[in-house]
Order: C-alpha cells, then sequence, then structure tokens
C-alpha cells in the first residue's frame, strides 16, 4: 500500500512541476486536467486498499467534477483570448 | 508509523501547491493553481476519511469558486478605450470591427497593458462630444483621438509632434499607458474632470449612447 501510494504521488510531482514553470495558460490547465485525474484515481485507489464504499463513491464524484470544472474554466479563458 | 508513511508524503503537497499559490503573480495561472490546490486539498481529506469534505472542496471550493472567479478577473481586468467611430456603421455587420485607428498603437498599447495581465476593449463612440461625456460618466477609462479631430485647441497645441492623443481618467494607468506607448505614436495625458458645457449636449443629445448600443 505504501509503495503503490508513493509511486503515485511521484507521478503527481510531474504535472505539478509542469504548472509551476510553464508559462502558457493552456500548459496550465492540461497539469491541471492531469492533477485533478491523479488525485481522484489516488482516492480511488485507497478506498479498494482500505475497503471503504464511501471514499470510493466520492472518489468517483470528485473524479467527474473535477473535469467539469476544467471544462467550464476552459470555455471561459477561450472566450477571453477572443475578445 | 511507517505504514502511514504515504500520508505524510501527500499530506505535504498541499503546502507546496499552496505555496505555488501564493508566488504566481498572473491572475488567470493563479486560478488554476487554485483549482489545483483543490484537487489536492479534496485527497488529503479523503484519506483522513472526511469524504463529506473532501466532496465540498471539490464541488464548491475547485468548481463553483474558479469558475466565478474567472469571469470575476475576465470582467475586471480590462482598459476601456474610447474611440471615434470612422463611418456610420454598417447595419449588416453586426460585429464591430476596429475603426481604422493607427494599428502600431493598438499593437502598442496592447503589449502595454499586457505586461499587467490587462486587457484592451475597444468602445466605438460616434463623436467627440459622446466620447468626452462618456469619459466624465466613467464608462471609460481611456480616450484616443486623432490630434485633427480633437474637440479643443489647447489638446491640439499639445500633441503638435504625435498624430493621436490617448487622455487617460486614472493615474496608475497613465504609468502604464507612459511607458509602454512610443512619443512618436501618441501623447497621452491625464484627463482631469470639469464640468461639461451644456451647450455641447444640447446640440445633439443623442450623441452620448455609445453607437452599437443603438443598433437592433
Amino acid at each position: 500500500m505504501n509503495g503503490i501510494l508513493i509511486a503515485m504521488t511521484l507521478a503527481l510531482l510531474i504535472p505539478i512541476y509542469e504548472a509551476w514553470q510553464d508559462e502558457d495558460i493552456w500548459q496550465t490547465m492540461l497539469a491541471f486536467a492531469s492533477i485533478a485525474t491523479k488525485t481522484s484515481i489516488m482516492i480511488l485507489v485507497v478506498s479498494v486498499l482500505r475497503d471503504d464504499w464511501m471514499i470510493g463513491l466520492v472518489g468517483v464524484l470528485i473524479l467527474s467534477v473535477g473535469n467539469a470544472s476544467l471544462m467550464l474554466l476552459a470555455h471561459v479563458l477561450r472566450r477571453m483570448n477572443e475578445l | 508509523m511507517s505504514e502511514d508513511f504515504y500520508i505524510v508524503v501527500i499530506a505535504v503537497l498541499l503546502p507546496l501547491t499552496a505555496g505555488m499559490l501564493v508566488a504566481q503573480r498572473n491572475p488567470y495561472h493563479a486560478l488554476v493553481i487554485r483549482g489545483i490546490v483543490g484537487a489536492v486539498a479534496a485527497l488529503v481529506y479523503a484519506l483522513f476519511g472526511a469524504a463529506d469534505v473532501a466532496l465540498t472542496e471539490a464541488l464548491v471550493g475547485t468548481m463553483l469558486s474558479i469558475t466565478l472567479y474567472a469571469i470575476a478577473v475576465r470582467s475586471s481586468m480590462s482598459l476601456r478605450l474610447g474611440l471615434l467611430a470612422a463611418a456610420p456603421c454598417d447595419p449588416d455587420e453586426p460585429t464591430p470591427e476596429e475603426p481604422p485607428l493607427a494599428q502600431p498603437l493598438l499593437k502598442a498599447l496592447r503589449r502595454a497593458l499586457s505586461r499587467h495581465y490587462l486587457r484592451l476593449e475597444i468602445v466605438p463612440y460616434a463623436s467627440p462630444e459622446a466620447l468626452q461625456f462618456a469619459l466624465e460618466k466613467k464608462e471609460i477609462h481611456a480616450t484616443c483621438i486623432a490630434v485633427t479631430e480633437a474637440l479643443t485647441p489647447a489638446t491640439a497645441q499639445s500633441a503638435a509632434s504625435a498624430p493621436y492623443h490617448l487622455s487617460v481618467r486614472l493615474p496608475r494607468l497613465l504609468e502604464i499607458v507612459q511607458n509602454g506607448v512610443p512619443p512618436t505614436l501618441a501623447s497621452v495625458s491625464l484627463y482631469r474632470s470639469r464640468q461639461m458645457t451644456t451647450a455641447n449636449l444640447s446640440d445633439s443629445p443623442d450623441a452620448r449612447h455609445n453607437i452599437w448600443e443603438n443598433q437592433p
């Protein structure tokens, strides 16, 4: 359990570094998409390992909500660039 | 303790991303990083067993707040520049084109504003009187007129060397514009509010309306 989650945390550090150093807003959005998906997958892994269905349900909801917020933000930013 | 070592590693991510958020200067980048902080926070809350808190953080803290803040930042961080519309606008063309103002001037202005993460918003007006009234009423932040079309002779005299004259209402914006626009393109001055003469307005009662708003 320890090894799997620490490996996933290390994988999570890659998009965090990308969001930190990049200047382009769309690259930052890509890093956000990656982080939102990775964190919710980590929640699902924890829920399976702990056999906790409540956390699993919340993980599924967060997985879908993260993508929805990404799409909303992307639309607002795209319209800003058009103006 | 060694079994729960992963919890410590994941919890360290939260101050790390929060530090990134505080260090960010661009407001749009900061919004996206706020989304990242929300995702990491939801992960930490779920790890500690607070599933309801994690769900609330994802729904309200991330989705709702960054969407609302994106709209707020987008509509507030802009400089509204009033221009004279060159010709009576064509009703067949619903999207207002930029008036044939000097393109290098607008480009220099956009570059100067984007250094401070501001947008340039062009607002066309029908007459110089309408332009000045809008500046007086704080509808726009700055006006840009060709020197030949200047309303007062004093303005025309002070701007004899440059083809355009920018008059800015706010001192901070004046600073930004002065640093970015070369003096050969346009002269810049601070607009001081004065009482409008009613004689100017009585000539054209509709002059103060923005001409694009009058279109069907």
